[in-house]
């Protein structure tokens, strides 16, 4: 019971990592990009 | 004809005479193109595009589309 | 005596050494992160100065200049400007290259102008004999206000004397070099009138820079003082003008060259390194060695991998209490750790072949050889390393796309990186060839299976930089263009900074894609271990009521059974229902399961046949080879792994994005989700429809 809990757990975490990666927000931040794109457009 | 960076030959060395400021980049007048700085070819790529130039004792490479917006004055080697 | 901690910065022009100085402070005491919010990376450093200072040296990304052109630049500003952050430099060390002095020193003259305490450290002082170059350090350290380190960090020698001269820093003057009103006298009285507290360099730099300066509002000086984009420029320009002259005043004295002495060795090997064809020529053959030796040496550690995970996972099985928990780990978890590390010998190899060629300096001419050719695609000579990196792992091989000054160049560099043949490919193309390729020679002298994999890899290739091509006339996308690509002199690479990078490339990949690939083996294991329905529940019994009559050893019964429940799970439904789309191309719902799961790493696509194909716990090839040789269609009789179907699934991986790992970089270099999205959907739709041409032609 106590291997099942934990293997659960373990996918809970997987599963949380993965939709933060992918799914998270982009930070939105301050700074305004210089002349040449930096990576915003 | 404007006698530009472009113009020059393997090996020619060259015055920089002037250029307009708002189509070459800051960063290059950072790296030494000033008007009153030397520049030298040195090479040539295959296909003529980029140019190998020594520009005020950097050695760098930029685009001929570059190149061909700088003015430079020749200077004869004395025979 | 109290112990101190002081703030150093290093900063410095690309190609001075300043990495190396950074590693002889340093050690392997440095850590790599980002900056919060931009793709830069933060190198922080620790080094004990004397018994009771020690440092913390930031390695600031190489600039020419402050006035920044790219969000590495940027960092560099906005660190010196903001007196609050906590690692604002107690002394900056401007790192210099004893034969590029006079444009280094521009940088130098800039920190100077923002009063911090700066060390001139005066590098590569070993190569000053040959090329005739003496200085009169004395007179330097008079006339730019500050103290100088000639040092070698190649040698070695000069880092105590430096690490002396950082602890007394308190007493290096912080007068600027220049006076910042020389480059408009009048704008900027007016300035210093309305902000009698601030220096001046500091405002006119945040006027000119798109930067956050915390304790003053942009728009109160924004009001009064704009001035137009052009006009700044010009200041710009008259500000780099004076400074120019203030260094070659001071250098008129200070360095003096013997040209007699100077030896030219750099012009010699240019001359035969950017030679029209010997350039090409000696460039190809390199590539060509790299490669070779990358797949030779590899072949022994990743075997010694393979097998010592496979052993780990039988004894994780063995010794662990049986139990859910238990199976994760020895058939999810560890094989999912394996399946990463196996990658590093070829990565790293690849990585250090690179490395080597950056040092050496002999990078700036291949992308000056490569520039012309690249730009008919939409790509920079700058793309060639990316390109070639991509051939180990797509990830270091995207974030190698930051030097790429124009954007549009760099968004198609990334975006086509992934169509090179990545290392992960290699076991799916090994056994496919395996299988459907016969294992003859070609003209007698060329085995056809080695031809064949090369033919997949010069694909990728071919596919890469034809749909940069293509992109190129698509995307609307303008922007200033400018190459610049500095051509530093030859020099042998030091051991450690190479090691030290190919470290950092390879923790790149097995952290960054580690941690994806390690989740997704996990979601896929339960995927795979649970099913809805009684059919999965029951699957022992069902299995042995239909095996009743047969006789079967009872690895072979469980291995039946694993095989039944393999079918009933959930992604084994999710492979019955996506068989209808895939058999077109030749694949039958187990294959389905395996691509889907291949999503996770490519590798795993093996890994999960050989659970498909019931060969239990063992990832032998020979025993799946023949497993896989022989099932059978049930509808129509014959072999699933035949020429046809062999072929469309190596060109189904040769094209498909299958890499989760891949999307999530490129969503982080390029910021937004479109990009990745569209090359979701491109590749594989291209992939499907290619591999569904082929096996329609073929079989």
């Amino acid at each position: 019971m106590l291997q099942e809990i934990i293997a659960f757990i373990a996918l809970g975490i997987a599963l949380a990592f993965l939709i933060r990666k992918f799914f998270f927000k982009k930070k939105k931040f301050d700074k305004n990009c210089g002349d040449d794109d930096c990576g915003c457009h | 004809m404007r006698t530009t960076i472009n113009s020059l030959k393997k090996g020619e060395k060259a015055i920089i005479k002037d250029f307009d400021i708002d189509v070459i980049p800051l960063k290059l007048l950072e790296m030494g193109c000033l008007p009153g700085n030397t520049v030298e070819l040195l090479q040539i790529a295959p296909f003529g595009d980029p140019l190998y130039l020594d520009i005020n004792g950097s050695h760098l490479a930029i685009r001929i589309e570059t190149a061909k917006e700088i003015d430079v004055e020749l200077i004869k080697i004395k025979l | 005596m109290i112990n101190q901690n002081i703030n150093v910065a290093l900063i410095g022009n690309p190609n001075t050494g300043k990495t190396s100085v950074f590693n002889q402070l340093t050690g392997l005491n440095q850590q790599v992160g980002n900056y919060p919010g931009i793709t830069v990376e933060k190198k922080i450093g620790f080094c004990k100065l004397s018994h009771n200072i020690k440092a913390n040296i930031l390695d600031l990304p190489g600039t020419y200049s402050l006035n920044a052109s790219s969000i590495d630049e940027n960092v560099v500003i906005e660190l010196m400007l903001n007196k609050n952050d906590k690692l604002y430099p107690d002394v900056a060390l401007v790192v210099t290259d004893v034969e590029n002095l006079k444009r280094n020193l521009l940088l130098f003259t800039q920190i100077k102008d923002l009063e911090i305490p700066t060390i001139l450290v005066i590098n590569m002082a070993d190569r000053m004999a040959h090329k005739g170059i003496t200085l009169n350090i004395p007179y330097l350290e008079e006339h730019l206000k500050t103290k100088i380190a000639l040092i070698s960090s190649r040698k070695g020698f000069g880092i105590d004397e430096l690490k002396k001269l950082i602890v007394t820093y308190k007493s290096i003057s912080n007068e600027p070099c220049l006076s910042a009103s020389v480059i408009d006298p009048e704008y900027f009285n007016s300035l210093r009138k309305a902000f009698p507290n601030q220096l001046l360099y500091k405002l006119w730099l945040v006027i000119t820079q798109d930067v956050n300066f915390l304790n003053l509002e942009r728009k109160e000086i924004q009001g009064s003082f704009t001035k137009s984009h052009s006009d700044l420029k010009r200041l710009q320009q008259k500000e780099t003008i004076k400074r120019y002259q203030f260094i070659n005043d001071v250098l008129k004295e200070g360095l003096k060259v013997d040209a007699t002495i100077a030896k030219d060795f750099r012009s010699k090997l240019d001359r035969v390194l950017t030679h029209k064809i010997w350039g090409y020529v000696i460039f190809f053959a390199i590539l060509f060695v790299i490669f070779q030796s990358i797949f030779d040496w590899s072949k022994v550690p990743m075997d010694f991998i393979d097998s010592s995970f496979a052993s780990l996972s039988t004894l994780a099985n063995n010794t662990l209490p049986a139990g859910v928990l238990t199976n994760l780990i020895s058939q999810g978890i560890i094989p999912g750790i394996g399946g990463i590390l196996i990658f590093i010998p070829q990565i790293a190899f690849l990585f250090l072949f690179i490395s080597i060629l950056e040092e050496s300096g002999y990078m700036s001419r291949v992308v000056f050889l490569m520039d012309k050719i690249m730009r008919k695609f939409g790509l920079s000579g700058k793309s060639v390393v990316p390109l070639i990196s991509g051939t180990a792992c797509a990830i270091p091989a995207i974030m190698a796309t930051r030097n790429i000054e124009n954007w549009k160049e760099r968004l198609i560099t990334i975006l086509v990186t992934p169509f090179t043949t990545c290392s992960a490919r290699l076991p799916v193309y090994a056994i496919i060839i395996a299988l459907v390729i016969p294992d003859t020679r070609v003209l007698g002298v060329f085995n056809l299976q080695g031809l064949t994999l090369m033919l997949l890899y010069l694909l990728g290739f071919g596919m890469a930089i034809f749909s940069a091509y293509i992109l190129n006339k698509i995307l609307k996308i303008k922007g200033k263009t400018f190459f610049v690509v500095e051509m530093p002199n030859y020099k042998l690479p030091m051991f450690k900074n190479v090691a030290i990078n190919v470290i950092e490339k390879t923790k790149a990949f097995v952290f960054g894609a580690g941690k994806i690939i390690l989740a997704i083996s996990i979601v896929l294991w339960f995927l795979a271990s649970y099913g809805p329905g009684t059919k999965f529940k029951n699957a022992d019994e069902i299995i042995r009521a239909k095996t009743a009559n047969s006789t079967l050893s009872a690895q072979e019964l469980e291995n039946k059974v694993a095989s039944y429940k393999l079918e009933n799970s959930y992604i084994g439904i999710m492979g019955k229902t996506i068989e209808p789309a895939i058999s077109p191309l030749g694949y039958d719902w187990k294959i389905g399961i395996a691509v889907i799961s291949s999503f996770a790493a490519r590798e795993v696509f093996v890994g999960t046949l050989a659970t498909i194909y019931s060969v239990g716990g063992s990832d032998n090839e020979n025993t799946i080879k023949n497993k896989m040789a022989a099932e059978i269609n049930p509808a129509t009789g014959k072999k699933i792994f035949n020429f046809a179907s062999g072929i469309s699934l190596l060109l189904f991986y040769a094209f498909a994005l299958q890499c989760a790992s891949t999307l999530a970089i490129t969503r982080k270099e390029t910021n937004s989700w479109k990009w990745p999205v569209g090359q979701l959907i491109f590749m594989s739709g291209f992939a499907y429809i290619v591999a569904l041409i082929a096996y329609q032609i073929l079989k």
